[in-house]
């Protein structure tokens, strides 16, 4: 029983009082150092970066702009949809940050409400940028484009490539798959590997989710779920940085719906016969936590994964001789899927020259180093990934991750328009019924598919 | 032993007043300063905190506001929508159906261990099972559900590999409608049957011996003896126990999103995941704001009917 | 299963036994009850059994991390280590127990006084404002987070804990509990307290809040597990990094796309499973007699 008794308690209330009054700068955060100073104000998504490399870069960037302060709001979430929910309640209470890292995925939406185009920036430190521009694919450029002006520059990006455990195809005794490989030769890879491994083991694991998820399988077949059209304009950008190349317009548009063309029904068509044999895994959604961890105890073959992974693996205790990385398989086409990420200044801010200063540093050979100095995603600048890869951390081909790019120019980003969030969730949640239901389910699947992102890109 | 309840619903039951009680309005003056002081903080609190929001969030049901423009007034659109929307009409059916389950076993489970606990027994056995039954209460439902995604993973997941010993095949529990609400449902009441069953605990503590022994000497017996006398002395914990289950069911959010998003499909997804999916993901805070309202008259309604129900069922002694 | 008759036991030691242990009634066929009790602890074992079983998986994988040389799961303590590299693990659980701490203190105060008003005294518009008050329990978090940041704001508490404590200290379960509670306890107490020439404040602060000290217990334990382990609105909520969580800080772990190791991971939940597991064992028994006492009066 609790007794309670008259002096007990007023020592505990005496206790609690004193408690409090001793924590009281923490509860009112008073104790944090350049907390009420008025900064520019910087929000990232927390767990991308570690937060020593934010301080290197907070000080490297204010050697530069002693006038400047600066302040890191890192949003912890699980994915992307979280960072989005606290970005908007900071604009709902009138408090938006005055920049914010923004990821392919929610490019689009930003570019439609959120954020201000950096066209005149640009061109007024045309001269500055350039080198910048010369170390960049301009596919990653082109992913930032919206409706003919840019809104982002990319500092960091991730394209969908085959990761494949070294020991697994050594027991299938197979070498390394050509860079030109077919489907057909991923499917015997697969097999082989599953009759020569021990225990349990998938030759194929893959999570469902836009990133790496079914967008990659429909890219090589040169089709997509939704229709792909370039916008006008951008010829300001093109014929100023990149005048060797043809123009590639104002930047990517994704209408209408397209799940039901003959090419995504034969992709879709390739998947679940690869679920239907049991060499390839039966996507969960949400979840995706274990796959790093399946992958480096070799329970698993092959899995689509980008150079972010090199940082998990590592951590995870895989020697980089133990798995290697190659392009996806051959359809119509070989054409792969990205997703990229960068800064985008937020229309609301009363910073923004500030801001482009931020979003410079970043991009510059100093900024991207600092920011990247684990092998946590590839790096837009070519010049970067030899290092970041190439010192033993890496896998073997780890040029992979920037060939895809340099290769197959029409490697684009992963379908997200404004509306991304509701596409998503119409894409995703019907992949599963639409490759576990055997060959006459696919067609079925892809026809819920088309009617639910018909209603997501709606938009009402 | 009474429960007096006062009920959101508006009622005409008389309240009894706890005798010693000064009658309305003829409250000695420090007594009604005592009462005003008292309410304050929680008065003050809940009307800044909640009602206000909750004001706040039923106008908004009627514009359409995406947080970066001005909202624009739309009247009955939103409601329009969610009621022609497939996926708001299947989530709260999955919501419904998902409390009617849960709360069924949530509360079966936790009657018979609690009985079970409680019946005569060592003191250590009876101490070390009731902290057992009780633990997962402590846990955050976040991690318990990534536990679980590890666990119940098709492939590679320990459940499966279990099975696999004893010659069942592998099953998709997060890949397949059906398996997917199962895990969601045994994760949910995994976590939260031992909050009811500290209550059954408490509920069945409170009986009388002396009854058991009469009714023994009665000659009832096993069932007989639970039908007739368990039941109806703890029917009052009973009604608590499955009001706080229903409005804590209906307001699932967790382990579906943890675990399944919401899929394959739309299989678990729910009223809560909705609500937030439209706010949060499409910009809609006043389609979110229409079904939170709906949600919330749902559970208004919900437990005004089973304070309804528990008249005619549940036994004062 | 048959159900046998249940022999209640006392739960506790206050609990006044008048009926000296009597032996049970005589079975009626010895062989039935023998088999009623072997499946009786059949069903007990393995109910606990599946309740513990993934905690303890939990534990296991935290305490095997692969090594990183070779790759091998080896027994030790590599995860918690990485934990406390990669997170400031303690401002993080300093932060979250301020917050728990301070909210459980605030609920249990001011549901104990306005419960007792609720039990003990009558006044007009009660009922109405009592069924007000329950109806705030009825309304998801998720609807009305974004006018609660605003006001939050509005009160210039934004990026503070008090952000996360404040709109908390008000309670209507607390406040339902508490009502229960004292109308439990006899009334009787408060006249003979009148006779004695005690004013009302006096009786509530000298009887009957120490006699209602179990369910404050109640309240204080369910509120602190609830917002221990509380992620949404911390998320929303806090700004500054110095500000978060423990829950909030968990998610570092987890990695960019969930890169994260399933060791580091699971030695996080276990680490912020400790203090709940503290408060489990010290605040079970009070726990329990709080709720006999208080919902089955």
């Amino acid at each position: 029983m609790v007794e309670l008794n008259r002096r007990a308690a007023i020592a505990l209330l005496g206790l609690g009082i004193a408690g409090t009054a001793f924590s009281w700068p923490r509860l009112t955060g008073g104790d944090i150092p350049g907390r009420g100073d008025d900064a520019l104000t910087v929000a990232l998504f927390g767990t991308a970066q570690d937060a020593a490399a934010r301080q290197s870069l907070v000080d490297g960037f204010q050697k530069l702009h002693p006038d400047i302060p600066v302040r890191i709001i890192a949003v912890q979430g699980q994915d992307w949809g979280n960072f989005f929910a606290k970005i908007l309640t900071m604009v709902a209470a009138g408090t938006p940050p005055d920049i914010v890292s923004v990821a392919t995925e929610g490019t689009q939406l930003f570019a439609e409400r959120l954020a201000h185009p950096i066209d005149e920036y640009v061109r007024r430190d045309a001269a500055e940028l350039q080198e910048y521009f010369d170390d960049v694919n301009p596919s990653l450029i082109e992913s930032f484009m919206y409706k003919g002006s840019l809104f982002q520059l990319p500092d960091n990006f991730n394209a969908a490539n085959v990761f494949y455990n070294a020991s697994a195809l050594e027991r299938a005794g197979l070498e390394r798959p050509r860079d030109d490989w077919s489907v057909d030769d991923f499917f015997t890879v697969a097999r082989t590997m599953q009759t020569s491994a021990p225990g349990s083991f998938l030759p194929y694991y893959w999570n469902n989710r836009l990133w790496g998820g079914v967008v990659p399988w429909l890219y090589i077949n040169d089709t997509s779920f939704l229709t792909e059209e370039k916008a006008s304009g951008g010829d300001w950008l093109w014929s100023q940085f990149y005048p060797n190349e043809t123009p590639r317009g104002g930047g990517y548009l994704w209408q209408n719906a397209d799940a039901l063309s003959e090419r995504t029904i034969e992709s879709f068509e390739v998947l679940q016969s690869m679920v239907g044999e049991g060499i390839a895994a039966n996507p969960a959604q949400g979840g995706g936590n274990e796959l790093v961890s399946l992958f480096s105890r070799g329970s698993v073959g092959m899995t689509a994964a980008g150079g972010y992974w090199v940082k998990g693996l590592n951590d995870a205790g895989m020697a980089n001789d133990e798995y290697d990385v190659t392009f996806f398989p051959k359809m119509r086409g070989q054409r792969h899927q990205f997703g990229a990420g960068g800064y985008a200044m937020m229309q609301t801010s009363e910073r923004k020259d500030e801001a482009w200063e931020w979003m410079k540093y970043c991009i510059s050979v100093e900024g991207m180093s600092i920011a990247h100095q684990q092998p946590d995603s590839s790096l837009p600048r070519r010049s970067l990934n030899a290092e970041l890869y190439g010192a033993g951390v890496g896998p073997a081909h780890w040029e992979v991750f920037y060939d895809t790019l340099d290769r197959f120019p029409d490697t684009g980003p992963m379908p997200a328009p404004p509306q991304q969030a509701a596409v998503e969730s119409a894409l995703i949640k019907n992949v599963v019924s639409t490759i576990t239901n055997g060959p006459s389910g696919v067609r079925r699947g892809l026809e819920t598919m088309q009617r639910d992102l018909e209603i997501a890109l709606k938009g009402r | 032993m009474t429960v007096q309840t006062a009920l959101p619903a508006p009622t005409t039951r008389s309240v009894v007043v706890p005798d010693g009680a000064p009658t309305r309005g003829r409250a000695p003056r420090g007594n009604r300063l005592l009462v005003w002081v008292f309410l304050a903080p929680t008065v003050i609190g809940l009307g800044l905190f909640s009602f206000v929001p909750i004001i706040g969030s039923f106008v908004l049901a009627f514009f359409r506001w995406d947080i970066i423009s001005a909202p624009e007034f739309i009247g009955v659109g939103n409601f329009v929508e969610l009621a022609s929307n497939p996926t708001v009409r299947v989530s709260f059916l999955n919501t419904i159906s998902f409390v009617a389950v849960a709360v069924t076993l949530q509360l079966g489970v936790a009657l018979l261990l609690a009985i079970l606990v409680q019946s005569r027994m060592p003191e250590w056995l009876r101490t070390f099972f009731r902290s057992a039954l009780f633990f997962p209460l402590v846990l955050s439902a976040a991690s318990v559900s990534l536990v679980m995604s590890y666990l119940f993973n098709q492939e590679f997941g320990l459940v499966n590999q279990i099975l696999g010993v004893f010659g069942i095949g592998d099953i998709g529990w997060l890949t397949t409608g059906f398996g997917a609400k199962v895990v969601v449902l045994l994760v949910y009441v995994w976590q939260n049957f031992g909050f009811t069953f500290l209550l059954f605990i408490g509920g069945l503590a409170a009986i009388p011996r002396e009854v058991y022994e009469a009714s023994s000497l009665d000659g009832a017996h096993g069932w007989s003896q639970f039908r007739h006398v368990t039941l109806p002395l703890v029917s009052p914990t009973m009604l608590v126990a499955s009001v706080m289950a229903i409005i804590g069911a209906l307001q699932i959010f967790d382990q579906p999103y943890v675990l399944t998003r919401g899929g394959p499909g739309d299989e678990t997804r729910t009223a809560v995941m909705v609500i937030y999916e439209s706010a949060f993901q499409q910009l809609d805070f006043g389609l979110a704001s229409a079904i939170g309202i709906v949600l919330t008259v749902l559970i208004i309604v919900v437990t005004a009917i089973q304070f309804q129900l528990s008249k005619r069922f549940v036994f004062y002694g | 299963m048959s159900i046998t008759s249940p022999s209640i036991a006392p739960v506790s030691e206050t609990r006044a036994i008048t009926a000296p242990h009597s032996t049970p009634p005589a079975p009626v066929r010895g062989s039935r009850r023998g088999l009623a009790t072997a499946g009786k602890y059949a069903v007990l074992t393995v109910a606990a059994f599946l309740t513990l079983a993934p905690v303890v998986w939990t534990l296991i994988t935290a305490l095997t991390p692969a090594d990183v040389e070779t790759g091998q799961a080896n027994v030790g303590l590599g995860a918690f280590v990485d934990v406390f590299q990669k997170i400031p693990v303690l401002l993080y659980v300093w932060n979250s127990a301020l917050v728990t701490l301070l909210i459980a203190a605030g609920q249990m105060l001011s549901a104990a006084m306005a419960g007792y008003v609720f039990a003990r005294f009558d006044f007009r518009g009660k009922r109405l404002l009592f069924g007000l008050i329950l109806a705030t329990m009825m309304v998801p978090m998720q609807v009305t987070i974004v006018p609660v940041f605003m006001l939050i704001r509005g009160m210039g508490l934004a990026d503070t804990l008090l952000a996360l404590i404040v709109p908390m200290i008000p309670t209507a379960f607390g406040t339902f509990l508490m009502r229960q509670y004292f109308i439990g306890l006899p009334p009787e107490l408060a006249e003979a307290a009148q006779i004695d020439g005690a004013g009302p404040w006096k009786t509530f602060f000298g009887i009957y809040l120490p006699l209602a000290a179990p369910g404050l217990a109640i309240v204080g334990i369910l509120a602190f597990n609830y917002h221990w382990n509380e992620f949404f609105r911390p998320l929303i909520l806090t700004i500054s990094e110095q500000n978060f969580t423990l829950p909030l800080g968990l998610v570092t772990l987890q990695g960019n796309l969930g890169t994260g190791s399933v060791s580091t991971v699971l030695a996080g939940v276990v680490l912020s499973m400790i203090p709940a597991a503290l408060v489990f064992v010290f605040g079970q028994k009070p726990l329990r007699e709080g709720l006999t006492a208080g919902v089955s009066k």
